[in-house]
């Protein structure tokens, strides 16, 4: 089994660079197979032509298999990561925030780093017309405390919706996020918004994928 | 001589535990025992890890990180859960080849039993 597997990578690792859009997301940059030896031609004497067309430098050789892999700051930038947009209409508010929040995190990543910001942005629409079960809708409290004695204010799921719609969807996603500095940071790559539109059309959002089943309301 | 020792470990340290013999001893004893520590941490992290990397790249084939170890505990493959991650990082299609035979060795737990929706039991009055 194991030679197998190791015959099978080998023919798969040529064919890593041709195009496989969802599969491709999942090879870090900038990886190359580890080459042993250094062609002599580029060590030649000083002051003779060195060949333009070989140059090799100290990343070409870098060893994956020997080494504990650890995202570079090529591995995450800001500005190639992948943007979702989900509708929140008639969503499930807990199962909508725990897809979102396991998106921001990068948690569905083979590349997951806990201590890096890996994740995707993501974007609510029609954030005012998520849905809880049961009685939620007139029992749900939202607590906040103004710091002075006898300041906490409370106000119900149903109250929140009509003051701020999008702070719902925000509470749920920022209490399933790490609380922290880097918590704080993924908390930036929510983007909720109370309509059907949205201002980042530029960043060309696709549809975020939700494996829950029960995320639906049902009517 | 020890003092220097102790103020050459406790580089990079915050206040005046770099500079002061009193405060720097206390804190560079504190930082060896954390270092014993997490010498034995480490090895706990890192397969957690592992196990976390390893699930992410099975669950984007369908197929979560339990269903997919006893699918290859069943067919005696005996990679571990480091290189299982770091195929699943670096070579992605052998990593599906790998998804694949563990779905064929155990194709998931027919049995189970999916909680009921409150809704739907009926209250007999």
């Amino acid at each position: 089994m194991a030679i197998l597997c190791a015959s099978t990578s080998t023919i798969f690792s040529s064919s890593e660079r041709t195009s496989f859009g969802s599969l491709k997301k999942t090879i870090p940059s900038n990886q190359s197979s580890f080459l042993g030896f250094f062609p002599v031609a580029a060590l030649s004497k000083p002051g003779s032509v060195r060949p333009t067309t070989l140059s090799f430098s100290k990343r070409d050789f870098r060893d994956i298999w020997n080494n504990t892999w650890y995202p570079k700051a090529k591995d995450h930038i800001n500005t190639e990561k992948t943007w979702y947009v989900v509708d929140a209409t008639d969503k499930i508010l807990g199962r909508l925030a725990s897809t979102i929040s396991v998106h921001i995190r990068g948690k569905n990543l083979a590349t997951y780093t806990p201590s890096v910001d890996m994740g995707a942005f993501v974007i609510v629409v029609n954030a005012e017309k998520v849905s809880v079960s049961g009685k939620k809708r007139t029992q749900k409290l939202y607590r906040r405390h103004s710091g002075r004695p006898g300041g906490m204010k409370v106000e119900t799921f149903n109250q929140l919706q009509q003051r701020i719609p999008e702070r719902i969807i925000e509470h749920a996603v920022r209490g399933m996020l790490p609380k922290g500095r880097l918590g704080r940071a993924l908390f930036n790559h929510l983007k909720v918004y109370k309509g059907p539109d949205h201002p980042h059309d530029a960043q060309k959002p696709i549809e975020l994928p939700i494996r829950d089943k029960r995320v639906q309301k049902q009517r | 001589m020890n003092k220097k020792e102790i103020l050459k470990l406790a580089k990079g340290f915050r206040g005046r535990a770099k500079n002061c013999i009193r405060i720097a001893r206390e804190r560079v004893e504190k930082a060896l025992q954390y270092s014993y520590r997490d010498r034995r941490n480490k090895k706990r992290d890192m397969r957690s890890l592992w196990i976390q990397s390893i699930n992410a790249g099975t669950r984007q084939h369908g197929v979560n990180y339990g269903n997919f170890m006893h699918g290859l505990m069943k067919e005696n493959i005996q990679l571990n859960r480091k290189v299982l991650s770091e195929i699943s990082m670096h070579e992605p299609y052998s990593f599906k080849a790998l998804v694949d035979i563990s779905r064929n060795a155990f194709p998931g737990n027919k049995n189970v039993v999916l909680p009921t929706r409150k809704a739907d039991v009926s209250i007999n009055v």
